[in-house]
């Protein structure tokens, strides 16, 4: 084949070709892993689509007969009434360029492939979920304009950095119930409306359209302005392209042993070797991190689903063998069974990457002087930046995104107008919003932290908090702040305007009381870091600790290491 | 029915939606935000305070914002005026192609706040100016993409063209040193842009 690699362990091409996420299912596979079957369309044939303006000859055949693959694997058909096959398509580029690339779920679900998915399953309910889930990723991509809030059907959020795993929506009332199924069905209507009115034409009720349409979206978004911008900025050469990976979708939306998550195998925050991530059970979804689902600590899969949590630990240990390094998961559970969707290293900073390093040369995974290869000066800059102690001691309310490192420790106030108050009165005041906008700027002034909702790292909220250097999270998933009765709720505790909280922005995590603070978490380990150091410089005199770890990396270059 | 090519807001209604859009604010802002000059500001403003819809916050930094009423007297007073400059049409689809700029602009200021090497984020120190003006021209790249969003606004409802100025105003003076008119101060570009976001849905009676 020309354009189509089926992903297996036998695979040779590089991300180049396959695009990274793609490479990473082939590791899966050598390393004996659970990964749903799929194929990858290589960067190659998103690079003749961008030159030509349309898919490349001969691929409609090679998707023909992947499909066909597929179908003789999972034992479905595409498309078909009975035994329906259903397939994510996702981007894979050889860089990452997060939130910026299109994710369709679900699809082949046509509406007579969903009947069919119902009587199989005997979940009406569950069939329609899952064709939603299609029609408001297919919309998004499609349309390139956030379908997610269309017919309220979809959890789509404005946060960043995404992995293409993970949590759905939350607010299913009564499953089952015929009150869900019209909902359900008037959602579906309004996405099909509003993709007809912004491109003139219906979403395909066929699956090899739907999947040739799917394929032309993804390619398409390599190339849009903001992708472009992206690029510009980072260094990204504009003639990479994306590749697209097809896999047969496991669901984690099936039923009450099914899930989604996503698992480091040590804690980023800290580098402590504990497994840490979160995991929503019963859902399928999109994007773990800006889902408006409460998604739980990663540890509870442990009581709830001890077989799927004994082989999630034993990949965790493979991957991490394989890199020697700390790694990064994205899974999905269904009834039972554990599949993992994409993996790549943990990319540890600050004092999380210090302790690894330190820990993998202790425990001789790495030599010394690897370990100190692997932090740069730059991680130091982040070793000192105040940090709640530890997760484990302290009373963690809410967990989201830190878009803006530091501790900040004071009063919950719900408006600009109370914190403004509060803060004339002498309180410390922490501003909790649903989202920014600038009628919350003098209270944004007047706050020494910031929590929001919604929004990802570069959010209005994040991006005043960073230019007024206030510790801020944002991206909370399932938290709701009711600002006319000054309540903010999450995970089934609600707490009231002037309750004391702290808030660490480089970890996100929002903390009841005032826990220890410490401003220098990894000091142990660097301590014996910068001591392997001065060994490998032979300079063991008195100077900066970025001194003492560049003239390390200096000695090592000299001699060739 | 008025045609839109006249349709011209008066000083009452620009202070009060103004202070819709950029919240809490003083007479100086104000005057950047309408033109007005700063003494009708305060006029105006007066006014607006005997109807009760705006009130003045005392403190370190005074300042006016709108009390509940004043918010619904602007809604009301801002939806009349769109409709009868029979602007709805043209004010919706320039902020479908606003909505499509949006993300990329707030990409842009995270990259002016935060500057990854070698995989690891940190803050954006300013001092190696090669990467400030590559941020800056791709701000100046998409400020070219926005003019004509603003174009049809200020077509649309006259008082829209205030944002043009101001964006214009802001990029150049980041340009020329002022590195605080991209996000940091209250005329940046980010703060202007913001503003703009709010006025639109404001104008628009929606939410977020």
């Amino acid at each position: 084949m020309r354009w189509v690699r089926a992903i297996s362990s036998q695979v040779e091409e590089a991300a180049e070709t396959l695009g990274g996420k793609a490479v990473g299912l082939v590791l899966l596979h050598r390393l004996g892993l659970p990964v749903p079957a799929g194929f990858v369309i290589t960067t190659q044939a998103c690079r003749a689509f961008l030159r030509d303006g349309r898919l490349p000859d001969g691929l409609d055949d090679e998707l023909a007969t992947a499909i066909a693959d597929l179908e003789v694997t999972a034992g479905r058909s595409f498309g078909g009434p009975r035994r329906p096959l259903a397939v994510s398509v996702r981007s894979g580029a050889g860089v990452s360029m997060p939130g910026m690339m299109s994710t369709i779920l679900n699809l082949g679900l046509t509406t007579e492939a969903t009947a069919g998915l119902a009587v199989e399953t005997g979940d009406r309910p569950f069939a329609l979920n899952s064709r939603l889930r299609f029609l408001s990723s297919f919309a998004s991509a499609v349309t390139n304009a956030d379908a997610g809030g269309v017919g309220n059907a979809s959890d789509a959020g404005d946060a960043g950095d995404a992995g293409d795993a993970g949590v759905g929506h939350g607010e299913d009332p009564g499953r089952g119930t015929k009150d869900e199924e019209t909902r359900l069905a008037d959602a579906m209507k309004a996405i099909e409306e509003f993709v007809r009115q912004r491109s003139g034409q219906p979403i395909p009720d066929d699956a090899t359209r739907q999947l040739a349409s799917a394929v032309e979206a993804v390619f398409s978004s390599w190339d849009t302005p903001r992708a472009r911008t992206y690029r510009a900025l980072h260094d990204i050469p504009h003639d990479l392209g994306t590749a697209v990976i097809v896999q047969t979708m496991v669901f984690g939306n099936r039923d009450d042993h099914s899930g989604t998550g996503v698992a480091f195998s040590r804690d980023p925050n800290t580098g402590e070797n504990i497994p840490f991530g979160e995991v929503l059970f019963g859902h399928q979804g999109e994007d773990v991190v800006s889902g408006r689902s409460t998604t739980r600590p990663l540890r509870e899969l442990a009581e709830r689903e001890p077989a799927v949590w004994a082989e999630l630990l034993d990949a965790l240990n493979r991957i991490e063998g394989h890199y020697r390094d700390s790694c990064y998961i994205e899974f999905t559970f269904q009834a039972g069974e554990l599949w993992v969707l994409q993996v790549r290293p943990g990319r540890f900073v600050g004092g999380a990457a210090v302790r690894v390093a330190t820990e993998l040369a202790e425990e001789r995974v790495i030599g010394r002087h690897e370990a100190l290869l692997r932090i740069s000066p730059r991680h130091l800059r982040q070793v000192r930046t105040p940090r709640i102690a530890s997760s484990e001691e302290a009373d963690v309310f809410a967990r989201g995104l830190g878009a803006c490192p530091g501790v900040a420790v004071g009063h919950v106030a719900t408006t600009a107008d109370r914190a403004v108050r509060m803060a004339q009165g002498g309180a410390l005041v922490v501003l909790v919003r649903p989202e920014t906008s600038p009628h919350d700027m003098h209270g944004l002034a007047a706050a020494t932290g910031i929590v929001t909702a919604r929004g990802g790292p570069a959010s209005h909220a994040a991006v005043v908090a960073r230019a007024m250097e206030r510790p801020a999270v944002v991206g909370i998933a399932g938290l709701t702040v009711d600002a006319g009765n000054g309540t903010v709720t999450a995970g089934g505790r609600t707490i009231g305007d002037g309750t004391l909280i702290t808030i660490d922005g480089t970890s996100g995590e929002v903390v009841l009381g005032r826990p220890r603070i410490v401003a220098n978490a990894a000091d142990e380990h660097l301590h014996r870091l910068l001591a392997w150091a001065d060994d490998t410089s032979g300079d063991h005199s008195r100077r900066g600790e970025s001194q003492r770890l560049e003239a390390a990396h200096a000695a090592l270059r000299a001699s060739g290491a | 029915m008025t045609r839109s090519e006249t349709h011209t807001t008066n000083a009452n209604l620009l202070v009060l939606h103004a202070l819709r859009c950029a919240g809490a604010a003083g007479p100086a802002r104000l005057h950047a935000f309408t033109g007005l000059d700063e003494s009708d500001v305060e006029s105006e403003l007066i006014d607006l305070g005997a109807e009760g819809l705006v009130t003045r916050m005392s403190g370190d930094m005074p300042c006016w914002l709108l009390t509940d009423t004043g918010r619904a007297a602007d809604a009301e007073r801002i939806t009349d005026e769109l409709t009868s400059a029979n602007a709805r049409g043209a004010v919706e689809a320039a902020f479908d192609r606003f909505l499509v700029l949006n993300p990329e602009l707030l990409d842009l200021c995270a990259a002016w706040q935060l500057r990854t090497v070698d995989g690891i984020m940190n803050a954006n120190d300013h001092s190696d100016p090669v990467y400030d003006s590559r941020v800056l021209d791709r701000f100046a790249d998409l400020d070219r993409r926005a003019a004509p969003v603003c174009a049809e606004l200020s077509a649309a409802l006259p008082r829209f063209g205030r944002y043009r100025d101001r964006l214009a105003g802001a990029l150049d003076r980041a340009a020329s040193g002022a590195l605080e008119y991209v996000t940091d101060s209250t005329a940046s570009y980010h703060t202007v842009w913001a503003e703009l976001h709010e006025d639109l849905l404001a104008t628009l009676g929606m939410r977020r």
